[in-house]
């Protein structure tokens, strides 16, 4: 573990020796909003666990806009007006370079590691290009950790009914059947957890996979469903991150945090095949209405890229996809303007095949991955056509009915499972 | 007078008989080979094609999308049937061998012999095809997915083009193996390439020069608008 540690750092945590708190930042170029962020956390551990000792680290992956140097310089806890206690303990602040493979996932490596050295009881990571943050998130995401017995804090947030569509249209709804655990915002970035978690977390064999990059949200939530930790749900309002998001490119993104999932699902196969029905997560926090940003969505473009893929991918989707689902896709996507439309049962036993060839090697997995980024459009804009005159509530209840096929459809995913895995007997285990 | 008449009529004939006597059996070894290679070919393509069947090997070759390109040829009516005729093509070549061996003939003594120092590069040419045809199906579809997740419209064209520049380097790099001149080949080959990148720089650059900017300016608007107001996760 103390490889994890450049030698700065380790006199540092020698110096602290140990925390009740651990508040991880990941970074990249991020010294426009990191400002804010660190004061929201420094402001929120002194407002709301005066008592405890509390350590934030910036974990970076190489800046090279001064971020470090606004972290350490950030002031934090200095404003009486915020404060209705005032601090017992200073809280602590590290920014280190992390290492391994550059992602957010790496950078989290490095925060459980921190929290494990200094035995933290409760670890909070947020992102670093947030600009809703407020001190309260501190407190919500903590809180049930340090005093409920809580292992796992997810976020739950509003958001505009167009946002997050890897987490609408597959994420949430197959985490929810696969584990039976209705954690709504289950790839959202900021979480809090126990140190015996992230103590779990640094055990696992993971950190040279896509779990290092964009995986790791997923993969922490569903690691902790799955190993029978207590999960709940933070309310924190709306999530409003910077505009400029470095390196965020749809199809490494898409294949970094899909490819987790159906990696998960090969992990965990026996526990969800054991599970059936599913169970509400306990929801801290007071859930309030809030604005969110408008979005505008080319879905023109997103059709576009839906039938270009269809046309010119044929070969690929027809070695994983079975004759029906590749027909069926064929006669939905060449429908053009409004009449464009991709149904639930349609794209769920796409989604499901895919789980299922990505599991067998059936083909090249990143591929197989890749091919998927036109598919995913298509159903983004039928979504988007679909909801375009829906409120934020009907938006919720849409998205309800199709966690519900997604459910419905699972002895479909168990059979194409079995039917691939006898096929498939020379497969290695993922 | 008789001797006269053995050295040009009887001789002769005695000769024959002899170099018969010589050649016959030969002859028959080989007819023998010939029929037997030829049985044990017929059987063992018979129990590849079986055993190819029975490990799914249609299936697997299938999945890396070279089915369609084998049934497209005609002569093949699967990857199992390519594999058993491949078999069988090869056990008719050491049945050759032998019977040329068994025929013990300077001219086929010969023959074997330089078939036998030649087998090396064959083997070398081969692997060096089946590594070409790898590699170029791995590299033209991940071009083909790149370009089709980046919408560009001659996404199929690029991932052809890929799969013939590589083809084309194995194929060179084959016949060199051989021993076959390969330059004229590589040197068409650059003269096409070269000539075509040269026409699309020009076509493109000088002749669609409007097109190109609004096109570049529309690609890099677009996609700076799309990442600022849409999250996926």
């Amino acid at each position: 573990m103390d490889d994890l540690f450049p030698t700065e750092l380790k006199t540092r945590l020698e110096q602290i020796g140990e925390a009740d708190i651990v508040v991880g930042i990941p970074s990249y170029n991020n010294a426009r909003t990191i400002g804010q962020v660190v004061r929201a956390v420094s402001v929120g551990l002194a407002k709301y666990f005066p008592a405890r000792r509390s350590v934030i680290v910036n974990s970076d992956g190489g800046s090279k806009d001064n971020t470090q140097e606004v972290v350490m310089q950030a002031e934090g806890g200095a404003d009486d007006l915020l404060l209705v206690s005032h601090p017992v303990h200073p809280s602590y602040r590290i920014s280190t370079p992390y290492h391994g493979i550059p992602g957010k996932g790496s950078a989290f490596r490095t925060i459980f590691a921190v929290a494990k050295r200094l035995n933290a009881k409760a670890c909070v990571v947020v992102d670093s290009d947030l600009r809703s943050i407020t001190p309260g998130w501190i407190e919500l995401l903590a809180q049930p950790v340090l005093e409920y017995g809580y292992d796992y804090i997810a976020p739950y947030y509003h958001r505009h009914k167009y946002d997050g569509t890897i987490t609408n249209g597959i994420i949430y709804p197959m985490t929810r059947t696969l584990y039976g655990k209705s954690v709504r915002q289950p790839i959202g970035g900021e979480f809090g957890f126990s140190g015996k978690l992230a103590s779990s977390y640094l055990e696992k064999d993971v950190w040279d996979t896509d779990v290092a990059r964009f995986g790791i949200d997923i993969w922490m939530t569903v690691t902790a469903i799955a190993e029978g930790f207590r999960v709940g749900q933070a309310y924190l309002g709306a999530k409003i991150h910077d505009a400029k998001d470095p390196g965020a490119d749809l199809t490494s993104m898409f294949r970094q945090v899909v490819g987790s999932f159906f990696s998960l699902m090969g992990s965990y196969e026996e526990v969800w095949r054991k599970t059936s029905g599913w169970e509400r997560v306990p929801l801290f926090g007071f859930p309030f209405e809030v604005g969110v940003e408008p979005l505008t969505v080319n879905t023109d473009r997103m059709i576009h890229a839906a039938q270009q893929g269809v046309n010119d991918l044929q070969e690929i989707y027809q070695s994983f996809l079975s004759q029906q689902t590749l027909q069926d896709l064929t006669n939905f996507v060449h429908r053009n303007g409004q009449g464009f439309h991709i149904p639930d049962q349609l794209w769920i036993r796409l989604i499901y095949e895919a789980a299922t060839a990505y599991r067998y090697r059936i083909l090249d997995r990143d591929h197989l991955l890749q091919s998927l980024v036109p598919l995913y459009l298509g159903r983004t804009a039928s979504f988007v056509l679909e909801v375009t005159d829906s409120t934020a509530s009907q938006v919720e209840e849409r998205i309800e009915q199709l966690c519900q096929v997604f459910e419905a459809e699972k002895t479909y995913l168990t059979q194409q499972w079995d039917t691939a895995g006898k096929e498939n007997l020379h497969a290695q285990p993922v | 007078m008789r001797s006269l008449f053995d050295r040009m009529l009887i001789d002769p004939f005695h000769r024959l008989a002899d170099q018969c006597a010589h050649l016959v059996p030969a002859l028959i070894v080989v007819l023998v080979t010939l029929v037997v290679g030829g049985f044990l070919a017929f059987v063992l393509r018979w129990l590849t094609f079986r055993l190819l069947e029975l490990a799914r090997f249609d299936r697997l070759v299938q999945r890396t999308g070279f089915a369609s390109m084998i049934e497209r040829t005609g002569v093949f009516r699967s990857a199992s049937d390519l594999g058993a005729r491949f078999v069988q093509a090869l056990v008719w070549v050491f049945t050759m061998l032998f019977a040329l061996s068994a025929a013990d003939t300077p001219a086929s003594v010969d023959l074997v012999r330089r078939f036998a120092a030649y087998v090396p590069n064959l083997i070398a040419a081969g692997l060096v095809l089946l590594l070409g045809v790898v590699v170029s199906r791995i590299l033209s579809r991940s071009a083909l997915l790149a370009a089709v997740n980046a919408q560009w419209p001659a996404a199929r064209l690029i991932a052809g083009g890929v799969r013939v520049l590589v083809m084309t380097l194995a194929v060179v790099i084959a016949l060199e193996q051989l021993n076959i001149g390969s330059l004229p080949l590589l040197v068409a080959f650059a003269i096409v390439f070269a000539g075509i990148v040269f026409a699309l720089s020009i076509a493109f650059g000088l002749g669609a020069r409007d097109m190109a900017r609004q096109w570049l300016e529309a690609k890099v608007r677009s996609s700076v608008a799309e990442e600022e107001v849409f999250r996926h996760l």
